[in-house]
């Protein structure tokens, strides 16, 4: 059982991961916090499934789910953090909170506070692999947010883009004086952030069997935590702290009670703050 | 001479004598119900979070005084019926109360729902001595801590899974079982953590989880651990401590994962649409009510028409609209007070409020076999005696497995 465990907490794990990418990407580049990035996850989610209730093919519901979500999450940009870029650190946080909110309610008015399932139209194809039995859901979650990662990955690398975000991280003012478009650079990456963000809302519709206007606020939090753990600012600290905690996670569920989940995820939570605040892997130091 | 007129008076005297004592009126006529009204009470959620249920159960109660007074009322005395609001807490349920018994002077009450709010207003029945009949409460011992004015027409959740387990057994051929337990939810924590492990027990069936239960906590949004690890246990069969909506995230999760056995659970599984909303995947799970329309008695059906016909001019809308068990214990606990005005000589006087209220607590303390639509009465501790109905979900609905 402990192998299957694990394949389950790596299926979870992974879709935290895509959420604790998108909240570090803002953290290193901006050194803010963005807290309607789980709101931007549940837009896409609900935005992936509305596609998929019109009998769309996965991939389809995928795509526009990340679109949808980017665009949201660009929205946010405009007008959380933009406005205050000369005001009090915590003005972007607290509209955030506020925009966060708004979301929901905006969610609640079109789709309903009822839980929403998605449709149960694809066929769920076990395979025997060793011991262990992965199923077509798995699959695609695993590997789809792989696939997204490894991009991820080698965008910020290899990229122009990706240099350009790096530089933007590191040194704002320099990086302007050396020709990166600050502004442009800020906007996509926001719309990366949520699109990775619409991607897990997606693949989390599938896993979670159904959604609600409000699974944003935990999976925000989660998100965060992740973050933290691997590290403020770490692409693949993000990586690895998401999966860590879905494995976490699986595992109490399995081994211990239900009761234990979150206290312990949280708990780990404050351990890293107190004792280890670069997390795993280290933060990203902006120079300035 | 003087001998026949002696005995001609004799006889006349004896005779004027016994007509004077036959036309006396009968002592139960000395005692026949005064004034223009009986008055009883309701208190139930009409606001608050058990809104959609407590006006379900506020038409059941009026539906019952209609049928009552449909038929010349008692003794040619009609039923009225007060409702007060409990707006499913405690403070207003004891408002609900108190004003139903001091200011309007009902006689018994029906209601209260939720066992938080009963925890309130039951001792202070007992205080001002008037019955409460309540149509929804689970906690345990409730009505013995409160005798003797507290009286609890529902049915204990053991009695429901002792028959649902005997069923299931024979149905899918049990030997072993494994439970899944919500920690949150009072309730579906109850079922599953102290119901189901003895009901299985006590027919032989091995619980593979011991004592630790599979756990979720209410309203979780994915269950990959859970199934995984009861799918690990390879039981038989599933049962099922949650509430309809977890239960249905469960069974669709474990079908997902390629379990095929089948899944049990008492009474709380018929909210939520299962049979709706699960598809293929929730075909063939078993479990119990004390009521269900499906139960077609004449009393059932009396009790559907009169509410239906209620419900078009009180509290009209879609959560109304079909009846559940909650309003059939509200009716039959109106019935049950009338049946006790009856026996117990109640006069409706209003010197005699206390003395007519203690009539009908010390009615309902002894009633045993009474024939409502699902009720049979009251045990020794003031919890309700119903029968049994299980069902299981077939053709995408719920279909009776064997009435008692």
């Amino acid at each position: 059982m402990f192998l299957q465990q694990l394949i389950n907490g790596l299926m979870l794990g992974s879709t935290y991961s895509l959420i604790a990418i998108g909240y570090t990407l803002v953290m290193g580049l901006l050194q803010l916090l963005n807290i309607a990035h789980g709101d931007v996850f549940m837009f896409g989610a609900f935005l992936g499934l509305s596609f998929a209730m019109l009998n769309m093919p996965l991939y389809l519901s995928l795509i526009i789910g990340m679109a949808g979500a980017g665009i949201v999450s660009v929205l946010v940009e405009r007008f959380c953090f933009r406005p205050l870029r000369k005001a009090h650190f915590l003005g972007p946080l607290v509209s955030t909170v506020a925009f966060g909110i708004l979301l929901q309610n905006v969610a609640t008015q079109i789709w309903g506070s009822e839980p929403s399932r998605f449709p149960q139209t694809t066929e769920v194809a076990q395979f025997q692999v060793g011991p262990v039995l992965i199923s077509s859901i798995q699959i695609i979650i695993l590997a789809t947010s792989l696939i997204l990662m490894v991009a991820m990955d080698l965008f910020v690398r290899k990229t122009r883009t990706g240099r350009a975000m790096r530089a933007t991280s590191e040194n704002p003012q320099t990086a302007g004086l050396l020709g990166v478009n600050v502004d442009r650079v800020i906007v996509g990456t926001f719309f990366v952030s949520g699109a990775l963000a619409g991607a897990a809302g997606v693949l989390t519709a599938l896993v979670y069997l159904q959604i609600i206007p409000f699974i944003g606020i935990r999976q925000g939090l989660i998100g965060m935590v992740a973050m933290v753990i691997g590290g403020l600012g770490n692409l693949r600290g993000a990586m690895i702290g998401g999966l860590m905690i879905g494995v976490i996670e699986v595992m109490n569920d399995a081994y211990l009670t239900a009761g234990y989940r979150d206290m312990i995820i949280f708990g780990l939570f404050f351990l890293f703050l107190m004792f280890r605040p670069e997390g795993l892997f280290g933060t990203t130091e902006r120079q300035s | 001479m003087f001998g026949v007129r002696k005995k001609i008076i004799r006889v006349a005297i004896i005779s004027c004598f016994l007509l004077l004592v036959l036309s006396f009126p009968k002592l139960a006529d000395a005692q026949s119900i005064a004034g223009q009204e009986i008055r009883i009470g309701a208190a139930v959620p009409i606001t608050g979070h058990g809104a959609n249920v407590g006006k379900r159960e506020a038409i059941g109660t009026q539906a019952a005084v209609d049928v009552i007074n449909a038929r010349g009322g008692v003794d040619g005395i009609p039923l009225k019926l007060y409702i007060e609001d409990t707006a499913s807490n405690p403070q207003e349920g004891v408002n609900a109360v108190r004003k139903l018994a001091s200011d309007h002077k009902v006689i018994a009450i029906v209601g209260p729902h939720y066992s938080s709010v009963a925890e309130s207003t039951f001792p202070m029945g007992n205080r001002l001595k008037i019955v409460q009949i309540a149509v929804a409460s689970s906690k345990p011992g409730l009505s013995e801590a409160n005798r003797p004015y507290a009286f609890r027409n529902t049915l204990t959740e053991d009695k429901v899974a002792d028959a649902v387990v005997r069923e299931f057994k024979k149905r899918y051929n049990i030997k072993k079982v494994a439970i899944i337990a919500d920690i949150k939810d009072a309730v579906a924590k109850g079922v599953g953590m102290d119901v189901l492990p003895p009901a299985f027990k006590a027919h032989g069936i091995e619980v593979l989880t011991g004592n630790n239960p599979v756990t979720f906590q209410t309203n979780d949004t994915q269950f990959t651990a859970q199934i995984t690890k009861l799918k690990s246990m390879n039981p038989d069969g599933i049962g099922m401590g949650a509430l309809g909506p977890d239960a249905l995230n469960i069974i669709t999760e474990a079908r997902r994962q390629g379990m095929t056995q089948p899944f049990m659970s008492t009474a709380p599984l018929h909210e939520g649409d299962l049979p709706q909303k699960g598809g293929k995947a929730v075909e063939g799970t078993f479990s119990g009510t004390c009521w269900s329309p499906l139960v077609d008695t004449p009393e059932s059906r009396e009790f559907i028409e009169a509410y239906k016909r209620r419900q078009k001019t009180m509290y009209t809308g879609p959560y109304t609209e079909n009846p559940d068990y909650y309003p059939v214990f509200a009716f039959d606990a109106v019935f049950m007070i009338v049946e006790a005005i009856k026996k117990m000589g109640v006069t409706n006087n209003s010197k005699d409020l206390e003395t007519d209220r203690e009539k009908i607590m010390k009615y309902l303390t002894i009633l045993r076999d009474f024939k409502g639509v699902a009720s049979r009465g009251f045990n020794e501790v003031g919890d309700g005696i119903k029968d049994v109905h299980v069902d299981e979900i077939k053709g995408g609905r719920w279909v009776l497995v064997k009435s008692k």
